[in-house]
């Protein structure tokens, strides 16, 4: 087996071609995690922008990541590439970035245009980069998980050691899918990680109103893998309990169980109202920013300070920017490949 | 040449591509040990193992969707599901994740699977194990449905669909499982998926059936006078439908007769009519005849043979439909 490396972002060029940070120095890593959530956060704050601008060019549904980045990026922490497999819900922007996807073809995406990750024809909800193993944003709720056992049944019938990161949202636990993915991955020990990402809300529908029970975590009940929650606001928490779970299926051990407790900053989606959540729950989270929280604790080891804070800032808008504009100005598909990629043969019939 | 029955010819079908592929993953319920409920996966847990032949539990949105995540990530699982009625549960797998994933990652990640699923009615089971749902399939982009009715053609239909690159639903009529055999080849051969067959040539009309209905349909063209010269086309591909033997037939034969098991409103039978209507109207001398089942679940079993198609419905239809 090829020894697979894990796709931690490094601290990047600049635009201007200087570098931001330079490489193999102290903190070089913790740089690029806070960097990456940056990014994510940007990305997907820009985006808010053009979705909700006249003349919107963003169509579709549209679901945003900001407030849980610390996730995306834990995952990124341990992800090999070549082995590793990461599924997901419609909520998918940020683990895209996190596992490497340029931001130009993730913003060209939302456009609707050729250049996008899945040439303009999937959207916001299907961002997928099968190179990176990421398999994937999905639209049903739930309709991912049996997927995700899938991939670690493959992984574990390959002997390659890879692990899948298997992310749904606290409402996909409702779902049959759920019940049936948990107990067959656990009769079949394959290393699948079940990440509920924990938002607290259903759609508009809170935890409380929709789980019998609100600690997550014993929804896992009764399908003999261990269950822990995570404080997901917290980026080293993140990474330390993930890594527990990781290990276990790289050791064979079989499925975990991770409840990423978390908050969603915006909406469900964009037309959402959020009548549902007072503004105080939101700013009691917010206090928590797993960006905020992450920064501090790397000024305190003075591994970064305002400079360095004021550039990458600085250079992350640059690059958000760059997509936008690169989106804007790319073409929409073809219409004459409407048949191409329903079958592998031409499409037969209906042309 | 060896005579076999369906259940033995698809049994013989799987053993062969295991063996020569050991990317194929064989998962459902009691598939394993028992050897399924038809014995159709009988002695291939014992040959491939455990980790080739799994027995799932009774979840099939989980059996649809580990196939799918395997298929994508390189191997080739063949689900059998139970009965075609227990596609519900797994009908968002099939048709939102299954028969999608080419087109929304623009071909960057596919399903290569094979979903096994007895269908159809005449074994006197109760509904939802007497279904015949292929339309609903054949009404959804990205699957590849393919229904033989006979051994040989299930042997070579099934060897391709197993070696095809997107999801193909493989319907075996169960009514036809053990009532048929016929000389199999033991050695390997392939069926292209989207050919139909003409089973028999002739020039007064054409009668286009499926699955289990062939036999029906034989048995009434056997009944006719000895003069009507009946030609019948057996599609063995629901999706994508072979239209360029149905027309070139009907263009010969300026009359049709469709039969099909399934309910007649809105079941495949309708769309060849239209098929018909679009490719032949200038040389059709009667309308197109539809028989088909009742707009009804299967009843119990003892109203059975009422509810299906037979020798005398489908002659009827034959000998209107060359009256008018």
């Amino acid at each position: 087996m090829a020894v697979a490396q894990a796709v931690e972002p490094k601290e990047v060029t600049n635009t201007q071609g200087a570098k931001s940070g330079s490489q193999g120095s102290k903190g070089e890593v913790e740089r690029a995690r806070l960097r990456m959530m940056m990014l994510i956060r940007r990305f997907e704050e820009r985006t808010y922008q053009e979705y909700t601008k006249p003349g919107q060019k963003i169509g579709g549904f549209c679901h945003l990541y900001s407030g849980q980045e610390a996730i995306a990026v834990a995952i990124a922490a341990h992800f090999r590439k070549g082995v590793d497999a990461l599924i997901n819900g419609y909520r998918c922007h940020g683990h895209s970035l996190a596992l490497g996807m340029d931001p130009k073809p993730a913003m060209a995406e939302l456009f609707g245009k050729a250049t996008g990750c899945s040439k303009g024809k999937g959207g916001s909800m299907h961002f997928f980069d099968a190179e990176a193993g990421n398999h994937g944003g999905h639209g049903i709720v739930g309709g991912q998980l049996p997927l995700g056992l899938g991939f670690a049944f493959s992984q574990w019938y390959k002997k390659n050691s890879g692990v899948t990161f298997c992310l749904f949202g606290d409402g996909a636990i409702n779902q049959g899918t759920h019940n049936e993915a948990l107990n067959m991955a656990s009769l079949l020990k394959v290393p699948c990680i079940f990440m509920v990402e924990n938002n607290l809300m259903a759609m508009g529908t809170q935890v409380e109103r929709h789980s019998a029970v609100t600690d997550l975590s014993q929804r896992a009940a009764g399908y003999n893998m261990p269950a822990r929650n995570v404080d997901a606001m917290d980026l080293d928490i993140a990474i330390a309990e993930i890594g527990k779970a990781v290990e276990r299926g790289r050791n064979n051990e079989g499925p975990s169980y991770l409840v990423m407790n978390t908050y969603r900053y915006r909406g469900h989606s964009m037309s959402d109202p959020l009548k549902y959540r007072p503004k105080e729950e939101a700013d009691k989270w917010k206090a928590r920013d797993p960006i905020t929280l992450y920064e501090a604790r790397l000024r305190e080891q003075k591994l970064v300070d305002d400079p360095w804070l004021e550039t990458a800032a600085e250079e992350i808008a640059a690059t958000v920017n760059e997509a936008i504009a690169k989106a804007d100005s790319d073409p929409h598909p073809e219409l004459d490949d409407r048949f191409d990629d329903i079958l592998a043969e031409t499409y037969p019939y209906g042309s | 040449m060896p005579k076999l029955n369906l259940v033995d010819a698809i049994n013989l079908a799987l053993r062969q591509e295991m063996e020569r592929d050991e990317r194929i993953i064989i998962l459902g319920e009691d598939v394993g040990k028992n050897g399924g409920v038809f014995r159709v996966t009988d002695g291939l847990q014992k040959r491939f193992g455990e980790h080739r032949v799994v027995d799932s539990p009774l979840s099939e949105s989980g059996i649809i969707g580990t196939s799918i995540g395997l298929a994508q990530a390189g191997l080739r699982p063949i689900p059998e599901i139970q009965f075609e009625g227990f596609l519900g549960p797994a009908y968002d797998q099939i048709t939102t994740q299954a028969a999608r994933v080419r087109s929304r990652s623009r071909s960057a990640l596919t399903c290569p699977m094979t979903i096994r699923v007895p269908v159809g009615g005449g074994i006197h089971a109760p509904e939802h194990h007497s279904d015949s749902p292929e339309s609903i399939y054949a009404h959804t982009p990205g699957l590849k449905v393919v229904m033989p009715a006979t051994p040989y053609d299930a042997k070579g239909l099934l060897t391709s669909a197993i070696r095809d690159n997107d999801p193909v639903i493989f319907f075996e009529p169960k009514r036809v499982y053990r009532t048929y055999k016929e000389e199999v080849p033991e050695e390997e051969y392939t069926i292209p998926i989207g050919k139909a067959k003409v089973v028999q040539e002739g020039t007064d009309l054409t009668v286009i059936t499926w699955g289990a209905m062939l036999f029906q349909c034989l048995e009434a063209i056997d009944q006719l006078p000895e003069e009507v010269s009946v030609e019948l086309i057996d599609l063995r591909t629901i999706y994508p439908i072979d239209i360029d033997t149905i027309a070139e037939s009907v263009r010969r034969t300026g009359r049709a007769v469709v039969v099909q098991e399934a309910p007649k409103t809105c079941g495949l039978g309708a769309e060849i009519s239209a098929l018909i209507m679009e490719h032949c109207f200038l040389h059709l001398q009667a309308p197109v005849q539809r028989v088909a089942g009742y707009d009804t679940c299967m009843p119990y079993y003892k109203l059975e043979l009422d509810y299906l198609p037979d020798a005398t419905k489908i002659g009827k239809a034959i000998k209107d439909c060359l009256a008018y």
